[in-house]
Formats: structure tokens, C-alpha cells, sequence
């Protein structure tokens, strides 16, 4: 049965480690390709990244994610190689369109940050059940009601993969054709978007009333159930993070 | 001491006329440890009572409000919902909404309300621990709520409700979804909680219940109390289905033959107060079989299917379907809906065929299948899709190629029969869910199939509603289209199907007329499932075999 979360369970070191500390890394290795414009280091970081992915055994569910933003990467390629202002050295030519060297190396250096930011994300939640994401972020004084945003926006891929599924039954149901080629798929899916998108905000508002009458607005102190497992290294690993961090800073702001 | 006292209660809800009041001048009061049933028809104005008493009228839905409603000292509008959830409990009835979404295990789902309250944690496994025991679903602790059924579903957010330990707990039809036995466990659940001490305050269809559970009933018509009675008060009244309300069986056997209570004049209400020494002729009228329409036919043979693998849900089904509507009985979980969608060809089988006149479902497509199998979910939220009641109505006939104009002129008749004309320019969201039932019923019918298939069309309707979808069921036999349908309402099985299959475990337990059905007691055992209430009423009085209709019980002799 589906999980509706995005969340792989797996048995690993990454898993173990608390989820602030994995927010501290992702919120770095985005950063830290933005700071630095060497291709070699975001390379490096990206490297840094894959390697954490692979040791949390989620490495292939990053994969189709990356698939989807390569079509973001591919308008990079053609819009920067072709328009950026300093072109000289032609590369190559996709069809008639020709793309410069300058600009290509732009575009590539855009692209291995947008393949970092998603992998990085993926470090986060893949390897973390949100309940524990959101409920170390309410303890460091996050308000409730943010945080059920958050846990919401968390859900709501495999939320809507669900209704999708639904909708489209109701839909064949009554005489559409959804089975069949990938255009007839592809022309289906169109007319599924707007019942989705609509169906969800529907529920929304039943779902608010069942919020307000379990004492979601309440405003005395709250309770957790599960204890805060604080995790060994925690606070090691933030550290180090950290100085990691500055150091690539100061590196790149002396040299 | 009563602890909730309500004065002059008027509210009018923000989008309405003027003259429209939802709640019309309501006075009434609760003791502590009552059980109080409400009914009415589906516009009378019950659930909002229901958001007027847990205070989320006037808080969260705006709009004109007047009077007063005090939980025991304490005063509706000056407190907020989150002050009054703690003493008052609501539950509703669709039980997908009433899962936070915020939690990932049923364990911490039903911790979600206690964490707000900032129970301490020791006390909140204990609380987890006792309400799972008493809604009987210590098994489910570890697993995902939105992956339990709709019973489950349910169970688990009353188990949420009651953590909360509120002075009073409402219900809004919460066995609307349910089979018959896990309406019963609701009913047993709430009852301990009343006699426990628990003020109970619950919104039900199912007369029969009320009347064994309830100590008092408040009949509602149009915003407006038309009475607050003793049970046997309130069923005893000549009216009640001018305001939607069907009495319970026991009444309208005793109103036939009338029998009243020498004390009060008033009729029993449950089997237990029935007099046993009554001299009742039975005759038993056979209907069945009478009418010998050919429709399609649909061919079944060694039908296996199962979600997960080695986990089959359909276990080597063979049937032939046609003629005379039939219904599917059986618990929930049985496989009904999942043969039904097969059927459809929204599943394919693993092993196996069906065949319909004559043509393998696999040899075609859902969408093709349309124009000739029309199906009906239970859910309606899971098939409406469109904006406005009339688009959703003529998606179905412009699919299949109707010409606008005769999808038009379709659908408006359709809503006509399920009693929505008017509406077609409405969103179908902000219709009531036995209204959007019925639109979902409306999109289907507009399509002209050969053959219809109901997934539980009882569901949450009220007499009205009840008696519309027996009359649908009926002229579509007479039009020679084969009528297949879900039902746990065993009244309604005995009152409008001649044949009667008993599904038990992805299997057929019984196939045949439908007095043989609900004789077969192993069976309906096996299904969970009970005999109708007047065929165990008959059974009481000293029948034997097996009554149906209401008419098979003779007053002629009844006179001394």
C-alpha cells in the first residue's frame, strides 16, 4: 500500500542521522555551489553528494528526479549557449542553432548546481520520515501550523499520484480512453490536472475542521509522544559541517 | 446538571438567502451520561448542529449567529474551538477527512490530538493503549491510516476522539460507511462510553439502533426542533416519514397491525417490547421470478485477482448474471468492490474470464466497456471530478458520442429522477454527500448502459433518498437493462432484489432467490452479515420460514 510519503525506508548510517544536521547539509552543499563558480569544486560537491545518496541506499531514487529537471537542464544549454553575450568559440551546432563554448560552460556549471540541489534535497527527504523533520523543527520553536504546511507540501507528490490514479479510474469509467500510445496517455493526462488539483483543495477544508476539533490551534505547551532521540554524532557532524562551510567561504572570497 | 445547555439557537450560514436559517430557534438541554439521538431528513439541519455544539459554528464557519450554547459553564462563543475540543469530541462521517495527514502510524495519528493538548507522555500511551482496546483495533497501531478500509478508517477516529476524553461526544452518522457489523461495534463502543459517563449526542439513519441505544431523540425538519421525546415518543408519531424519517421495523409492523403499548398508547419500538402472543396470519408473497425480462448477460468463470501476489482477494469465482436485479451482500473487505471493478475492467484478472454477451472483458477497455457497463462507486468523491453538476452529468454521454444536445436533454432528465433539478449549475461540492451520491448515480444512468452496476446506493440517504434509488432499480429492470448492486441494508435487499449472492472471503458463500438467501444461516454468518429486521421480527412472533415485504403480514385476524 502506498506510504504517501516520499520517505524509502532503508537501513542505513545516513538514516541514523538526525534530521536537522541533514538539513544544516543540504542547506550548505546548495549554498556552497552558489558561492563557489569553479566547475571543478561544484563537481567536487556534487561527487560529495552522490556519495552520501549511495551510502543512504536511495541513490537510484534520485535518478527519475534528475530525469525530470533534464528538461529544465536541456533549455539551459540551448539558452545560454546560444544567447549568452561573450560568445566567440563556437562548440558545436544542435540543428541550426550554434553554441558557444562560453556560453555552454555556463550552462554546464548551471547544470551540475540544479543536479546538486535536487540530489541534496533527496539526502534530506528521502532518508528522513517527515513526521521526524517536521517534529525536530516544531522543538526548535517552528510553529505548529507551519509545520503542518511543510509536512502538506511533503505529501503532496505521492498524495496526488494516489488521486491521480482515482480520478483516471472515474474517468475510464465513463468512456475516456487512457489506455493506448504514449500521445493518447499524454492527451489524457491534461484534462486529469484540473479534478486533481481541485479535488485536493476540496478536501482541505474537511481535513481543517478535523485539525481545529483535535486542539491544532491550542495554545498551551504541546507534548510529544516520542522521545527526542538526539543522535550521537550530532552535534560532531554539525561542527563540521560548519567549518567545512567557512572555510570553502573564506577560500573563495581571499583567492 | 446538565452539561450542555442550548437557548434560542439560530444560525444562518454566510453564502445563504436571507430568509434561510440552517438552525431556526433551537432550546434543549443534556444531562451528563445521556445518549440523545438526532434525526431528520438530509437538509433538516443536523450536522450543523452538530458544528454549532463542538463550536466550530460559529468560529470556524462564519455567518449569522444568534442565542447561546453553554458545555457546561462554559460559553460557546467567547471560548475558540480549540478550548472546546478538549471537553467536546466530534466525529464525522467520511473517515478519509478525519485523518490528520500529519502522522504516519495509527498509534501516533491518535496521538496528534494529545500532543496539542500537551498531555503528559506517559499518560498518552496509556489513553492510545485503552481507546485502541476498546475500538478493537489494537492490530492496526503500526500501520498507515490512509491505508486502512473505511470501517478501520472510522474506528480509528473515534479512538482519536475519545483519547481526547471529552465530556461529550458527537457523532455525524458515523455508520454510514460501515457493514452491518461494524455499525453494531460503533453502536456497542458508544454505549459503554455513555454508560461510562460519556454524554453522547449522535446523528444516524439507522432507526433500528437508535432505538436500542439512544435515552432520548430530538427530531429536526427545516433548521427547527419539531420534537424532543422519549424514543417510543418520537417513532410513535404518524408523520415521521413527512419529515424523512423511517420509523424502525417494529413500529411499522405494530402500526399495521396495531399494536400498542396499554399504558402509554405508544407502539414498541424494539423486538424485545413486542408482544410474542399475537396472532399474525403470514403469507408469503412471491415476486421473484415473475417477471421474465432478457437483459444482458455476464459470464464469470474461475475468476482470480489479487492486489498483492499469493494475496488473492477474488478466489475462483464462477457466476451467470442476468436477468432479475441481484444484490451482493457480505462484510466489508469481502471482495464485492473489487468484483464489481473487475467486471468493469477497471481490474484485470490474473486468471480466469468474464464474458459479456458474449465478448472477453479483456478483448476490450474500460472506455470501451462505457457504453455498456455503467458503474457507480461508493465513493462519489472518487468520480466527481467537474465544477458544476450538469458537466459532470454530460461528461459520460458526450464520451461515449451522444450529440451535445441529447447528453443535454440526458442528464437534465436524469437529475430530475434523482431529485436534483435545479442544481445543475452548482458545484457538486457544496452539495450534501447523499446529494453528491446522487449526482454521481445521475452521471452514470445519463449514459444509457445495458448494464448498471451500485456500489452501496443506501449509503447515508435518508427514507427519501431510499426510496428514489428503489424506484431507479426498478424502471431500469423494466427497461430491460440488468442491475447488479452492493448493499449492506439487508431491509433494503429483502424489500427490492429477487436474487441474493452472499460473498464471504473473495468467494461466493450463496447464489439464489433471495428468501433462500436469508435462510441460509451458516452463510450469513460466515458474511457477517444479519437477516432483515423483519424477517428476525416474523421469526419473534413464530414464523418459521422467511418474510420479506411488509405485506406478508396479515392483520385480518387480528381483531377480537
Amino acid at each position: 500500500m502506498n506510504n504517501m510519503t516520499l520517505y524509502v525506508k532503508k537501513d542505513s548510517p545516513v538514516h541514523l542521522v538526525d534530521p536537522l544536521t541533514k538539513l544544516l547539509f543540504t542547506f550548505f552543499s546548495i549554498t556552497l555551489t552558489y558561492i563557489v563558480s569553479n566547475h571543478l569544486a561544484v563537481l567536487l560537491i556534487l561527487l560529495c553528494t552522490f556519495t552520501i545518496l549511495v551510502a543512504g541506499k536511495v541513490f537510484k531514487y534520485i535518478l527519475p528526479v534528475i530525469g525530470v529537471s533534464f528538461l529544465l537542464i536541456l533549455s539551459i544549454i540551448i539558452v545560454q549557449g546560444f544567447f549568452h553575450p561573450d560568445r566567440e568559440t563556437l562548440l558545436f551546432e544542435v540543428g541550426p542553432i550554434p553554441i558557444y563554448k562560453e556560453g555552454f560552460s555556463i550552462a554546464f556549471l548551471i547544470t551540475l548546481r540544479v543536479v546538486n540541489m535536487v540530489s541534496a534535497f533527496g539526502v534530506l527527504i528521502l532518508t528522513t520520515k517527515p513526521d521526524d523533520l517536521v517534529n525536530a523543527l516544531l522543538r526548535k520553536g517552528l510553529s505548529p501550523r507551519f509545520g503542518y504546511v511543510l509536512l502538506s507540501v511533503l505529501q503532496i507528490i505521492p498524495q496526488m499520484i494516489a488521486l491521480t490514479g482515482k480520478i483516471t479510474d472515474a474517468q475510464r469509467a465513463r468512456g475516456m480512453e487512457t489506455e493506448g500510445g504514449l500521445w493518447l496517455r499524454f492527451k489524457s493526462f491534461i484534462p486529469l490536472l484540473g479534478p486533481v488539483i481541485l479535488n485536493s483543495l476540496n478536501e482541505t477544508r474537511e481535513r481543517s475542521i478535523a485539525l481545529e476539533i483535535r486542539g491544532f490551534n491550542a495554545k498551551g505547551p504541546r507534548t510529544y509522544l516520542h522521545k527526542h532521540e538526539t543522535y550521537r554524532y550530532g552535534l560532531h557532524l554539525k561542527i563540521l559541517l560548519t567549518v567545512i562551510f567557512v572555510a570553502v567561504v573564506v577560500w573563495r572570497f581571499v583567492s | 446538571m446538565s452539561v450542555l445547555t442550548v437557548t434560542n439557537l439560530k444560525y444562518r450560514y454566510p453564502a445563504q438567502d436571507k430568509s434561510i436559517f440552517a438552525l431556526n430557534d433551537l432550546s434543549f438541554t443534556v444531562g451528563k451520561g445521556e445518549f440523545i439521538g438526532i434525526v431528520g431528513r438530509n437538509t433538516a439541519g443536523k450536522t450543523t448542529l452538530c458544528y454549532a455544539l463542538s463550536g466550530l459554528v460559529p468560529h470556524f464557519f462564519k455567518g449569522a449567529y444568534g442565542g447561546d450554547v453553554h458545555i457546561g459553564v462554559m460559553d460557546v462563543l467567547s471560548y475558540e474551538i480549540s478550548d472546546i475540543a478538549a471537553k467536546v469530541g466530534l466525529v464525522f462521517e467520511n473517515p478519509f477527512s478525519q485523518m490528520t495527514g500529519a502522522k504516519f502510524t495509527v498509534y501516533d495519528e491518535i496521538a496528534f490530538g494529545l500532543e496539542n493538548l500537551g498531555i503528559p507522555r506517559e499518560e498518552m500511551h496509556e489513553r492510545i493503549r485503552a481507546s485502541m482496546q476498546l475500538l478493537d483495533i489494537e492490530g492496526l497501531g503500526n500501520k498507515n491510516p490512509f491505508s486502512l478500509s473505511g470501517g478501520q478508517m472510522q474506528r480509528v477516529a473515534i479512538a482519536s476522539v475519545i483519547a481526547m476524553k471529552p465530556d461529550i461526544l458527537i457523532l455525524d452518522e458515523p455508520t454510514s460507511q460501515l457493514d452491518p457489523e461494524g455499525a453494531e461495534e460503533v453502536f456497542r463502543v458508544v454505549g459503554k462510553m455513555a454508560e461510562g459517563g460519556m454524554t453522547i449526542i449522535m446523528v444516524e439513519q439507522k432507526m433500528e439502533k437508535l432505538a436500542a441505544y439512544a435515552d432520548r431523540i430530538l427530531l429536526m425538519h427545516d433548521g427547527k426542533l419539531i420534537q424532543d421525546g422519549k424514543p417510543a415518543e418520537v417513532f410513535s408519531r404518524d408523520d415521521l416519514e413527512l419529515y424523512g424519517v423511517e420509523p424502525p421495523m417494529v413500529v411499522k409492523v405494530s402500526r399495521t397491525l396495531q399494536v400498542r403499548n396499554e399504558e402509554t398508547g405508544l407502539y414498541p419500538i424494539t423486538q424485545k417490547e413486542m408482544p410474542a402472543e399475537l396472532d399474525i396470519a403470514f403469507h408469503v408473497v412471491e415476486t421473484s421470478g415473475k417477471n421474465t425480462n432478457t437483459t444482458s448477460e455476464i459470464v464469470v468463470r474461475n475468476l482470480h485477482f489479487g492486489y498483492e501476489n499469493g494475496n488473492d482477494v477474488i478466489r475462483g469465482l464462477n457466476v451467470s448474471l442476468q436477468g432479475e436485479p441481484i444484490a451482493i451482500i457480505g462484510q466489508n473487505g469481502a471482495g464485492k468492490t473489487t468484483f464489481v471493478k473487475l467486471l468493469k475492467a477497471l481490474l484485470t484478472p490474473q486468471r480466469g474470464e468474464i464474458v459479456i454477451d458474449g465478448v472477453r472483458s479483456t478483448d476490450s477497455t474500460a472506455a470501451k466497456l462505457a457504453s455498456r457497463i455503467g458503474l457507480i462507486f461508493q465513493n462519489p468523491n472518487d468520480q466527481i471530478f467537474k465544477n458544476k453538476v450538469i458537466d459532470e452529468v454530460m461528461f459520460g454521454p458526450l464520451n461515449i458520442g451522444q450529440s451535445p444536445e441529447v447528453a443535454t436533454e440526458n442528464a437534465k432528465a436524469m437529475l430530475e429522477l434523482v431529485g436534483l433539478a435545479g442544481k445543475e449549475e452548482e458545484n457538486p461540492y457544496d452539495l450534501s454527500l447523499a446529494e453528491r451520491k446522487m449526482v454521481a448515480m445521475a452521471s452514470i444512468l445519463a449514459m444509457d448502459t445495458d448494464i448498471v452496476i451500485f456500489d452501496e446506493p443506501t449509503m447515508g440517504q435518508d427514507y427519501s433518498g431510499k426510496s428514489k434509488v428503489k424506484e431507479i432499480i426498478h424502471s431500469l429492470y423494466e427497461q430491460g437493462k440488468l442491475v447488479i448492486c452492493i448493499l449492506h441494508d439487508m431491509d433494503f435487499v429483502a424489500d427490492t432484489f429477487g436474487r441474493t449472492i452472499i460473498f464471504s472471503e473473495g468467494g461466493m458463500v450463496f447464489d439464489g432467490p433471495t428468501r433462500e438467501a436469508f435462510a441460509q444461516e451458516d452463510a450469513l454468518r460466515a458474511a457477517r452479515v444479519e437477516q432483515p429486521h423483519l424477517t428476525q421480527l416474523a421469526r419473534k412472533l413464530g414464523y418459521e420460514g422467511i418474510i420479506l415485504k411488509e405485506n406478508e403480514l396479515q392483520t385480518a385476524n387480528m381483531f377480537e
